[in-house]
């Protein structure tokens, strides 16, 4: 009997800030990583192994990043490595007698962000969301201009957004953070394998990322906390991760994404081929699908993302069309139960529900062909047309995006 | 619209695309599973409709649409291998059903959120999800058949399983709509349907037959009510015995009480009642006064019964006499439908029916014909 769980032959994986695919050379080497089955923590023949694939990958992220070795603490997901990110640093700070509570953060932060710092505010934190505009863009003007000090603890900004892919100036907030004495976490978890992240040049004290955002298993995710930070852990009983993250280590996951890692060198070759991709399918859209926008287009993007807005059209039937048609794309970020909702960072940035409702995100990977795309703009050309018919949608109907905030047809997004 | 060629294939040599309602229930699963086996190219989805962690409700214990039934209804899709999605309904839902549901019970009502889900969510939101889809028609898990009328136009008819029939359910579909819908399991009983679901190994085989208001689950539609709205909309009245008025009892709100209603009106400790005097019945529940009123059993019947928002699904005579229907478990009787000057209806039975109750419909068949209905004020 068929089984829908593996993606078919045909397919066109458009979906990739949700997760990648695995990389050829990591599957290959999954059938040896997974031999090394032993407890990393002990201390007998059996451990010897997974320490070493530890050790390797924590050198080989370190590496990446610009870190050192003792910066890199191991997570299960991006999504850990955030909330223990706010939650122990704010924790450490407040059993040291720090009696700051105000925390700043930019209003397009993914849940695992959000929803932190909203259980901060019932424990007495005062959280302030910075606005964003349609530009997508976070300015640090905003930021520096809210930053009190002597009472402003700590300052988060993701530095790629997952939405539009565009790219923040994290250096500048983390500079103005500073200058008022407050701390700075970034949320990188969509830069990996999109752009080069050197984070001694960010100067951020807290970052995380995810393996499955770059090619490698999931179960594997870096929180790196800068030497000397405050930092508390949220899972206690473990001496693993020197004492800072308990819980026995997923070393194949890890493994896997310290490999990935040794890869970085090909990233600014790769994200010139995705932005090459990306660019030739916006400037199609925009040709040949009247009256689609794209939201942060004029802003420093990413060059695998991109977010069209296309009214006369429902992202959540657009979705089922082009997924039955074997395009896989996405109306914002994945939610459990499988059941879109409009998105928030769509919304943040002022777009109207009706809008945000008629919005697609796509997302070019490593693997991605020229040819894949041509077809996806075929599909999407046939399906949007359906869906407008149906709709009895004429250009500059209802729905339509107020044209003067927008980019429509130029293509100002630099490629970072 | 009249005859429509409903064979697997088409003209073209495609396929033709069935858009499934699948509630995670074996009903519709097993309707999914026939069009498979039919040949047709099925497309599941199921409706979100309401978030059960708010309400407390124990998730796929006589539900429906909740995670757990969610998953049931993927685990089936995945069996098959045909497409599956979830359609967020959330909003509708609440503005369309729950929300007139609770405004229904104030108003001294008995809702039938089942009719407002069909109208709003089934028949009307996945009808617009069918033809986004490029489906050609849209298929239920309902107990109801569709078959030619006398004109050759599909009409829909009493299921032959006449207990679990719910034609009762679907008098406000859109005749214009009825050519494009489909009942697979309409020709069958719940016990054919369990075996067949056994047989194909269905995992929903042995559930639970989803029983009373989805979203109201174990814990009693009272308790539900009151977690919907404020307390000062639900304080307490006088109940009245009919016809003399006499105040023979007080009650905590009249959202607990529905017409022909005998258990539970907290008069039986009560020293003047003899044990062998008649039991006291709900008679009539006054909104703005806040009375219920009880009396003897004889006082619940009547004759007449007026429809409101009339709708039919095919032609109809005024002064036809057709069997109708006033609450789902009602095996029918016979009566005239009249119309009035003012566009409503008129039944006039040709037997007194038992508690005529605001909120339920009346709906109007002909032989096994769903003719129409309409709303009891």
């Amino acid at each position: 009997m068929a089984h829908l769980t593996q993606s078919s032959k045909n397919a066109i994986y458009l979906d990739h800030n949700a997760t990648t695919p695995l990389d050829p050379e990591v599957v290959a080497r999954l059938s040896t990583w997974v031999l090394d089955w032993g407890n990393p923590s002990s201390i007998h023949q059996a451990g010897r192994g997974p320490k070493a694939r530890l050790r390797d990958a924590r050198l080989s992220v370190a590496q990446m990043i610009g870190a050192s070795p003792l910066e890199i603490i191991f997570t299960s997901c991006g999504s850990e490595s955030n909330n223990t990110a706010l939650l122990g640093a704010l924790a450490a700070l407040k059993s040291a007698g720090d009696l700051r509570r105000h925390v700043l953060a930019s209003s397009l932060e993914h849940p695992s962000v959000k929803r932190t710092l909203e259980h901060l505010a019932e424990q007495g934190y005062e959280i302030e969301f910075v606005p964003a505009n349609r530009s997508g863009l976070m300015q640090a003007e905003d930021f520096r201009s809210r930053l009190r000090e002597g009472e402003t603890v700590l300052v988060s900004c993701m530095l790629v957004n997952n939405e539009t892919g565009v790219v923040q100036p994290v250096k500048e907030i983390a500079e103005a953070a500073h200058a008022a004495k407050a701390l700075m976490h970034t949320d990188a978890v969509q830069a990996l394998g999109k752009m080069p992240v050197n984070l001694r040049d960010l100067g951020v004290d807290y970052a995380s990322f995810a393996g499955h955002k770059f090619y490698s298993i999931r179960g594997a995710a870096v929180l790196f906390v800068k030497r000397s930070s405050p930092f508390q852990p949220l899972i206690f009983g473990g001496a693993q991760e020197r004492h800072r993250r308990g819980g026995t280590e997923n070393t194949l996951a890890i493994a896997s994404l310290g490999y990935m890692c040794t890869r970085m060198h090909e990233v600014p070759e790769r994200a010139k081929h995705m932005a090459s991709l990306r660019d030739h399918f916006e400037s199609r859209v925009l040709m040949e699908i009247e009256g689609v926008s794209i939201n942060g287009a004029e802003s420093p993007r990413v060059g695998s993302t991109s977010s069209l807005l296309i009214p006369g059209t429902d992202g959540e039937t657009l979705l089922m069309s082009l997924d039955m048609e074997g395009v896989q794309v996405s109306t914002g970020a994945a939610c459990s139960s499988g059941s879109p909702e409009p998105s928030p960072v769509l919304l943040a940035m002022g777009l109207s529900r009706d809008e945000a409702q008629c919005s697609l995100r796509v997302g070019v990977g490593w693997g991605n062909t020229r040819e894949e795309i041509d077809r996806f703009v075929e599909i999407l050309k046939k399906v949007v047309s359906r869906l407008r018919e149906l709709r009895g949608w004429k250009p500059g109907a209802v729905g339509e995006s107020s044209k003067s905030s927008l980019a429509k047809a130029s293509l100002k997004g630099q490629v970072v | 619209m009249g005859f429509i060629d409903r064979s697997p294939i088409g003209p073209d040599g495609r396929r033709r695309r069935v858009l499934v309602a699948m509630s995670g229930g074996v009903d519709s699963s097993v309707a999914a599973a026939l069009l498979v086996e039919q040949g047709y190219d099925v497309v599941g989805v199921t409706m979100q409709v309401w978030d059960y962690t708010s309400c407390g409700i124990e998730e796929g214990n006589g539900t429906c649409c909740s995670s757990l039934d969610v998953d049931d209804a993927r685990s089936v899709a995945d069996r098959f291998g045909f497409p599956f999605y979830v359609a967020n309904c959330e909003a509708k839902f609440k503005a369309s059903v729950i929300d007139p549901f609770v405004e229904g019970y104030l108003k001294g009502q008995t809702p039938l959120p089942c009719v407002n889900c069909n109208t709003f969510l089934k028949f009307d939101h996945l009808i617009t999800r069918m033809k986004e889809l490029d489906c050609d028609f849209l298929a239920t898990g309902h107990y109801a058949k569709i078959e030619p009328g006398i004109d050759g136009r599909p009409t829909i008819v009493t299921s032959d399983d006449s207990w679990k029939d719910q034609t009762y359910f679907l008098f406000t579909i859109d005749p214009e709509v009825v050519p494009r819908l489909m009942f697979p399991i309409g020709h069958l009983n719940k016990a054919e349907v369990r075996k067949i679901a056994e047989e194909k190994g269905l995992v929903v085989a042995r559930k639970k037959d989803s029983t009373g208001i989805c979203f109201v689950g174990n814990q009693g539609y009272s308790n539900f009510i009151a977690s919907q709205v404020s307390p000062e909309k639900l304080i307490g009245g006088h109940i009245r015995l009919h016809p003399s008025g006499e105040i023979v009892g007080e009650h905590a709100g009249i959202h607990l009480f529905t017409y022909g209603q005998r258990k539970g009106l907290g008069l039986a400790t009560r020293k003047d009642r003899s044990e062998s005097e008649a039991p006291l019945f709900v008679l009539r529940i006054d909104a703005e006064t806040r009375d219920v009123w009880v009396g003897d059993e004889s006082h619940l019947f009547s004759k007449t019964v007026q429809v409101r928002e009339p709708r039919f699904l095919g032609a109809f005579e005024p002064g036809e006499r057709l069997k109708v229907k006033i609450r789902y478990a009602h095996k029918g009787a016979y009566g005239r439908v009249l119309k009035r000057d003012d566009g409503s209806l008129e039944v006039e039975f040709e037997e007194p029916v038992r508690a005529v109750t605001p909120g339920q419909a009346a709906v109007f068949y002909r032989d096994s014909q769903l003719v129409g209905g309409g709303w009891i004020p």
